[in-house]
């Protein structure tokens, strides 16, 4: 533990941080989802308050050597507001849950983001250049007065300060009952699909008055409710294959080739329960947070409460490998289920050549497991522990025996901070952590230092 | 013992949790209120077997669940737990769920003795009742308790409307549930451990699930 990861052995300093100091949070500015474009030029966050704050990576510069790489604020815009919905007398929350890019297909970038009921569409174009010189109009856009026109000009388009526009391009409304967990954007383009606790909806980019119901596990009895749907996504390459988890830690994978209703899987990816780990909380702990198809598409990387795993599309009965997050509080679920924590929702992400893995914890913390050396780092997210462009150093977690120093105690953690947001450039060692309000960036020291 | 004691915190703060979940913005959460139900089903379950293994090591009356529910008695009265079978029928807390942590209503009851329905919080100063779980410690606790002391005994009103019916309304109370699910486990005998791994094989089972889904659905 502790060691650095891989042959190239990278060691991870802190590029940016963004967000206010911590005594100044407000929940609105809570950080709720994380993401980056296909490219890894623009990422997205999400918040409480319904914001989407988009950054955009500084292209390299011969003139200013350092400020590669470095994400600047490139759009805000509200996606979401808070609404009520009167038949049901509940408040529906503005977070966003989920921030999908869809891949680019002209000058404009192009986002799916979610609260609990409704996904958006938002188009993100740039605005370089204005017309200039209108026959009828001033500068200002009031009618001239025509006494004053003597001679017909073509208007010419003039370059201004750069402006970034963002429109809402379609409002795919009334499509779930129930609280959508995940969105998914097919690779077809085309389409996309939004999960809720017991069904899975497809709908058409450019249609928003329907959508098709592909999963449907509601019984027909809810007093026989035994597990709800807890993240999907579809393959990265095959159009017709998607997958979803259940808060009882199994995964499907559909084929919608097979029939209009995937409610029967193709392939179900199930552990049986160890019976030695059984206890009260062991159907919470269980549940998948997430899961993510690799690069390749061959693999599967899931996160339960305690532990990531990864699947061989292959391999149905158990997974390939199990990475322990952060065992030691096997022992204090009791207390976990009391502050509520042990109901956390942390995500998972693969680097862009799916040899490490990465997740959140506790205490500021983030875990990395490099899946070829079977190592694993954990490294902090605070403030204090991060100084512009020194390596992060490792952090371990004591639990009883020899205490090194700077190791931490179990009782020591820190459970209000909690890393559940996190995402990798799809390329380069850059990846993006969500602490609370605030937004780190870490890069690779190596690459960094070359630009 | 110790056991009992920790399923007995579980399911009081499932409960509490359960209840508050009602008052989160954006609803009641499907996902929350399963994961609930089902600690609150693993911690009955250890709960009721705990007690069963306890009254029969502790040599008294063979009691078995069917002896020790009267079926004279009338529905909500019916026993919490099937120790001290020797107690009058009726002695036994109805199981006033609603009010938050302090809840013993499945505690041991004593012989004889009937505490007042709809009244729950030690903080409400009734001495017979132990304090339970550490989440009354939470700060609002006691600000949380109010609400629910008054909610049961609106509940209680309607509670008793609705007996001669004997029907629960759409929204029946958490109580009544309780003590149903109680009553049909202590009819349909001991827990028998594990759970079966086919859902839904007993029936009654998820009749907490049941109302709290019935309430997500019904809107």
């Amino acid at each position: 533990v502790g060691c650095p990861l891989g042959e190239e052995a990278v060691d991870w300093c802190l590029y940016q941080l963004n967000g206010a100091a911590q005594f100044e949070v407000s929940e609105a500015d809570i950080i709720s989802t994380v993401e980056f474009n296909h490219t890894g030029e623009l990422l997205a966050t999400g918040d409480k308050g319904g914001r989407v704050v988009i950054f955009q990576r500084e292209p390299e510069s011969k003139n200013e050597p350092y400020s590669q790489g470095e994400y600047n604020v490139y759009s805000t815009f509200q996606s979401h507001e808070p609404e009520f919905d009167y038949l049901k007398s509940l408040e529906i929350e503005e977070k966003i849950n989920k921030i999908k890019w869809l891949p680019q297909q002209n000058a404009a970038h192009s986002l799916l983001s979610t609260n609990d009921k409704t996904i958006k569409l938002w188009k993100i174009t740039e605005r370089d250049k204005r017309p200039e010189g209108y026959n009828l109009k001033d500068e200002e856009g009031k009618l001239k007065d025509l006494s004053t026109v003597t001679s017909l000009q073509v208007p010419v388009l003039k370059p201004m300060d750069l402006m970034v526009e963002v429109t809402p391009r379609r409002i795919f409304a009334n499509g779930h009952t129930y609280h959508v967990n995940s969105i998914s954007v097919n690779s077809d383009c085309e389409t996309y699909m939004s999960a809720d606790d017991l069904r899975i909806n497809l709908w058409h980019l450019a249609i928003t008055d329907r959508s098709f119901n592909i999963v449907d596990i509601k019984p027909a009895n809810m007093e026989d409710l035994t597990e709800v749907i807890t993240a999907s996504e579809f393959h990265p390459h095959h159009c017709n294959l998607f997958v979803y988890s259940s808060s009882k830690g199994s995964l499907r994978l559909c084929d919608m080739r097979a029939s209009a209703l995937c409610d029967k899987h193709s392939k179900l990816f199930e552990e049986p329960e160890d019976p030695s780990n059984r206890s009260f909380f062991s159907e919470i702990i269980s549940s998948v947070s997430d899961v993510k198809f690799s690069h390749s598409g061959r693999y599967m990387l899931t996160r339960d409460y305690l532990t990531v795993k990864v699947w061989d599309l292959n391999m149905e009965t158990k997974p390939i490998e199990t990475y322990q997050v952060h065992d030691y509080l096997r022992s204090k679920l009791c207390s976990l289920y009391e502050n509520d924590c042990i109901f956390d929702k942390f995500e998972c992400a693969w680097n862009g050549s799916d040899s490490v893995i990465m997740t959140g914890a506790y205490n500021n913390f983030f875990r990395m497991f490099d899946r070829n050396t079977k190592r694993d780092v954990t490294l902090e997210a605070s403030r204090e522990s991060s100084k512009p462009r020194a390596i992060l150093k490792p952090r371990r977690v004591c639990v009883g025996g020899k205490r090194r120093k700077d190791d931490i105690s179990v009782d020591s953690l820190d459970f209000t901070k909690k890393i559940l947001h996190t995402a990798w450039h799809p390329t380069e060692n850059i990846i993006a952590i969500a602490a609370t309000n605030n937004l780190y960036i870490f890069q690779d020291k190596v690459n960094s230092e070359m630009h | 013992m110790e056991a009992q004691k920790e399923a007995q915190r579980i399911m009081t703060m499932s409960v509490w949790k359960l209840y508050h979940s009602r008052l989160q913005r954006g609803g009641l959460r499907l996902h929350r209120s399963l994961q609930l139900s089902l600690v609150m089903r693993s911690a009955r379950e250890l709960y009721l077997s705990a007690k069963l293994e306890e009254a029969e090591a502790g040599g008294e009356a063979p009691c078995t669940p069917e002896q020790s529910a009267d079926p004279g008695q009338p529905p909500p009265e019916e026993r919490a737990a099937p120790a001290d079978c020797a107690a009058a029928p009726g002695a036994t807390e109805p199981m006033e769920t609603q009010e938050s942590g302090g809840e013993p209503a499945l505690a041991p009851a004593s012989p004889g003795k009937r505490p007042a329905r709809g009244v729950s919080l030690p903080g409400a100063g009734k001495g017979s009742r132990k304090r339970r779980s550490s989440s009354l410690d939470k700060p609002g606790a006691a600000e949380a308790g109010l609400a629910p002391s008054k909610k049961a005994r609106l509940e209680e009103e309607a509670e008793g409307e609705r007996q001669p019916q004997g029907q629960d309304g759409p929204f029946p109370s958490l109580a009544k549930v309780l003590q149903h699910q109680f009553a049909g486990r202590l009819r349909s005998g001991p827990a028998k451990g594990p759970d079966p791994p086919t859902p839904g094989c007993r029936p009654g089972d998820g009749a907490v699930l049941n109302i709290l889904v019935r309430a997500v659905v019904a809107f």
